[in-house]
């Protein structure tokens, strides 16, 4: 029961649930399904937005919980091995006292694993500076759905042949199931600076995002919280966001003391320039962690004053923030819904929140048909319908508008070549006939982003 | 000529026009690749074309070898056949420019250097030094995943392309990823294409993100004196907050060849340069910072005047031109190796070259792992096999690879210059025959044969 819930939940539950601890365990269960030809979804705990590891159409769900060590730890290599059930966070932590973390660090990553990150292709908060998951995987021990066992790349860069790493990486465990990774640690930066910017108005905060991006200035975060939003955040949290703001901007940026300093105070003029009533910098580490638990713990505090909320991810080039900030208003009042907005602003990285009952089924209807029309205007503004939660079954009639039907044939062929029968994760990223039933958009109370 | 070539050439000219075909031996010559030269040079002028062609290609089973500036063509087996060399030359203009998104769209057929002057006006840039320097196209810097030193601070084309258009042997034009500087939309066709060496499909258009051009560059140069002292060096230096733009470990040969040019003087032992960017703080900040640590090290250091230090930087990207114009007989071999084990590889090619009896210069990214070793005076046959041999040896057993990147006329490397085939290569076999089902696509230049 438990498992037919990720960030949205499916009709039809897994028929079985495995818990391996061994590459060969995963391997006897995948050659176990192929001989009787029965679907198999891998699932790290269940954090994602978009029901990538949700078994829409039954069969057996491989939950990497008991496959959680962190096999290697090679600090003078900068690299990790780890088992895909390794949280997000515990990897940082294990290395923390070496000077080191794992870079990718989305809002969940006190409890998502490792290898659903690669499967999705997580993003997070400073990877506007440091680059998503991908950027920092270097090579994969992946089971395919003939149990073969495959090893891509390694701790070395550039490993000869075909970046299969890099495909595996976001394929949303339609191609193989992962089963080892190798990824790249980053040193910790010699200073960081977190500031938080108020405005009055929506569209200032949104100039100066965009203004800080054409000057050439890349924080190590930049993220936006609008007034409605910041009000739910603070009353849950009272992370300090001034309850009578228009909108919020959260910047951080690190590294080299003089370069911290520099550009802090280039993006504080940016800021003022751009009609800032205040701009607080944490004068310590604790002040610096309440205005990111602020952030963080944004999703929850949304559950306390809604039933259901639905999230998006939409990417948009970051010159189009003012105009598409205006545009999501426009269709909150056109469908009589309420949208918030917390997201990665210096990437173009949207994430609307939509408010609503689910058990108001015309409610529902209206929030579904916002949400298309917020997408169309991403597509529409040569953007993307998601940065890092991935298509998961919830996109997946959105891509013929991404893409052509050239462009999905290719993608299809490639998925034959490891997944002919489509026994892994089926019915996810590419848009069928036959879809998961109904999907019912009403992502969790206290849902983790 | 005969009527099947002359046949072939009104086809290719119906559909690129006739001055974009050329089948002039000489013409023909100068597109050699491994020592097979073409029959025909066809030179289309935009991406709907390149797919024709493509598409004419396979389905007349002509072996086909798509080619930007030729400047990394040398790194591959040579080819089971060659028939036409598809050059993207004409494809070199920048369809998409957003500076204050940081984004563009470019032709692959454009060359770096114009590339970056576009840019420059804007004070961006994309922070690539590959092989083949200015003269290199982004489609075969995609092709190769050519990254040089910069590659330390910037990560290499992998991390930069946003999107891609690619031309398929179907005679299709699909894209992967778009303009935005995150996206996880469908399967990321950009990593499986780019480093795919021209062997899936050609790259017709990609996307980038930009970057702000440092204020500033500065050198450093310190002499280690030993490989003992460099690594103790490059630990320091990778443990401290400090941000270089590159770092690499010359040794003299390599230095020598680096500052002068060839046959021009002394070398001084090992150096290591380092180059910073930023603002005169940042720069004082590192000036401070190296030679302090070269004081508590004994090591020597120095800044390099910024001239010199821009032509050494012209030399460096360009180096397969400095060793081909004055070592025609060089062997280049570039290792990629975990960072730990990058001096105790140059101590073991050090000795191998000695045994050998060759001379050997290492430019070796020690913050990186990446080592390329130029060896002239390489005997062919079983010397240069088990000079191969022995290096590779010696990559493998640090955790490494190594891939012969280009090598004499007559050498056969044995088993394959790319190196062993991993438990992954019959997939990679797969995706090969789904994208070019004819096998018509740079045919045996990639691992394995493909």
């Amino acid at each position: 029961m438990l498992y037919e819930y990720d960030g949205l939940s499916s009709l039809r539950p897994p028929d079985v649930v495995v818990f391996p601890r061994t590459t060969e365990h995963v391997v006897q269960v995948v050659k176990f399904a192929a001989r009787h030809k029965l679907l198999v979804v891998p699932r790290g705990a269940g954090t994602g937005l978009s029901g990538g590891s949700l078994p829409c159409q039954g069969g057996i769900l491989i939950v990497f919980s008991r496959m959680k060590a962190i096999l290697e730890i090679d600090i003078e290599n900068q690299r990790a091995r780890v088992q895909p059930g390794v949280v997000n966070l515990d990897l940082s932590l294990a290395v923390s006292d070496d000077g080191y973390y794992f870079a990718p660090d989305p809002s969940s990553q006190k409890a998502c694993t490792l290898g659903g990150n690669v499967a999705e292709n997580a993003g997070g908060p400073h990877t506007l500076l440091y680059g998503v998951t991908t950027n920092h995987v270097l090579g994969l021990e992946v089971v395919l759905p003939s149990g073969e066992v495959i090893h891509t790349g390694g701790k070395v860069w550039d490993a000869p042949g075909y970046d299969l790493t890099g495909l595996f990486v976001g394929s949303e465990g339609t191609l193989g199931i992962v089963t080892e990774i190798t990824v790249r640690l980053t040193r910790k930066a010699e200073t960081v600076a977190t500031m938080l910017a108020v405005y009055d108005r929506v569209i200032d905060a949104t100039r100066t995002v965009a203004a800080i991006t054409a000057r050439g200035i890349t924080p190590a975060a930049l993220e936006m919280i609008d007034g409605f939003t910041l009000r739910a955040i603070e009353e849950a949290t009272h992370a300090g966001y001034p309850m009578d703001s228009g909108a919020v901007l959260l910047i951080e940026v690190e590294g080299l003391r003089e370069a911290v300093e520099e550009n802090a105070s280039q993006i504080e003029a940016v800021c003022q320039e751009n009609r800032a009533r205040q701009i607080r910098r944490a004068k310590s580490a604790e002040e610096r962690d309440l205005l990111w638990k602020g952030r963080k713990n944004a999703f929850g505090a949304l559950g306390r004053i809604s039933p259901s909320y639905y999230v998006q991810d939409g990417v948009i080039p970051r010159t189009r923030l003012p105009e598409m900030l205006e545009f999501i208003g426009q269709v909150g009042t056109k469908y009589g819904v309420k949208i918030g907005n917390i997201f990665h602003a210096g990437d173009g990285n949207l994430h609307p929140i939509i408010l609503f009952d689910r058990r108001d089924a015309d409610e529902s209807r209206r929030v579904l048909e916002a949400a298309q029309e917020i997408l169309a205007k991403c597509i529409d503004m040569g953007g993307s319908i998601t940065g890092e939660h991935g298509v998961g079954m919830e996109k997946i009639n959105l891509m013929p508008l991404l893409f052509s039907a050239d462009d999905l044939d290719m993608m299809r062929k490639i998925k034959g070549v490891f997944n002919p029968e489509g026994l892994f994760n089926p019915g996810k990223v590419f848009p069928t006939s036959k879809m998961c039933g109904e999907l019912r958009i009403e992502a969790g109370v206290g849902g983790v982003l | 000529m005969t009527t099947a070539v002359e046949s072939f050439r009104t086809s290719l000219a119906a559909i690129v026009g006739e001055s974009h075909v050329d089948s002039e031996p000489t013409a023909c010559a100068a597109m050699a690749v491994g020592g097979s030269v073409p029959q025909y040079v066809v030179a289309p002028h935009t991406a709907e074309t390149v797919a024709a062609v493509l598409k004419f290609a396979a389905d007349c089973d002509l072996a086909v070898i798509p080619r930007g500036s030729g400047t990394k063509l040398s790194i591959g087996s040579p080819p089971r056949r060659y028939d036409l060399a598809l050059s993207l030359k004409e494809l070199n203009h920048v369809r998409h420019y957003e500076p204050a998104d940081l984004t563009t769209s470019v032709e692959a057929g454009m060359k770096l250097g114009d590339f970056q002057d576009f840019l420059g006006g804007d004070g961006l840039w994309l922070p690539l030094d590959p092989v083949g320097g200015t003269r290199a196209s982004i489609g075969g810097i995609l092709a190769t995943n050519s990254a040089g030193p910069l590659r330390l601070r910037f990560g290499s084309p992998r991390d930069m392309v946003l999107g891609i258009k690619v031309a398929t042997t179907e005679g299709k034009l699909i894209k992967s990823g778009g303009r935005v500087v995150k996206n996880v939309a469908g399967y990321d066709l950009c990593k499986l294409l780019v480093g795919s060496y021209g062997t899936l499909g050609v790259i017709v258009e990609a996307s980038f993100k930009l970057f702000p051009r440092p204020a500033t560059r500065a050198t450093w140069v310190l002499e280690p004196g030993t490989l003992g002292l460099a690594r103790d060096l490059r630990r320091r230096i990778l443990n401290s907050p400090l941000e270089p733009l590159c770092m690499f470990l010359l040794n003299s040969e390599a230095s020598i060849l680096l500052r002068n040019g060839p046959h021009s003087g002394e070398g001084q032992g090992l150096e290591l340069w380092l180059e910073v960017g930023g603002s005169p703080k940042i720069l004082e900040r590192h000036a401070r910072d190296l030679a302090e640590m070269g004081r508590s090290m004994g090591v020597p250091s120095r800044q390099l005047n910024e001239q010199a230090a821009e032509s050494c930087r012209l030399r460096l990207g360009n180096y397969e031109q400095l060793f081909a114009g004055s070592f025609p007989d060089v062997m280049v071999l570039r290792a990629t190796l975990p960072i730990a084990g990058s001096e105790e590889f140059l101590s073991f090619a050090q000795q191998v070259a000695e045994g050998e009896e060759v001379k050997i210069a290492s430019f070796a990214q020690v913050g990186l792992g990446i080592v390329h070793l130029g060896l002239w005076g390489v005997k062919l046959g079983t010397a240069a096999s088990r000079l191969v041999t022995n290096t590779r040896k010696a990559a493998a057993s640090l955790g490494g690879a190594l891939v012969v990147e280009q090598y004499p006329n007559g050498f056969k490397a044995e088993p394959d210059v790319w190196g062993p085939r991993g438990d992954h290569w019959e997939a990679m076999r797969r995706l090969k025959a789904e994208w070019d089902p004819k096998g018509v696509l740079s045919p045996g230049r990639f691992v394995g044969g493909l």
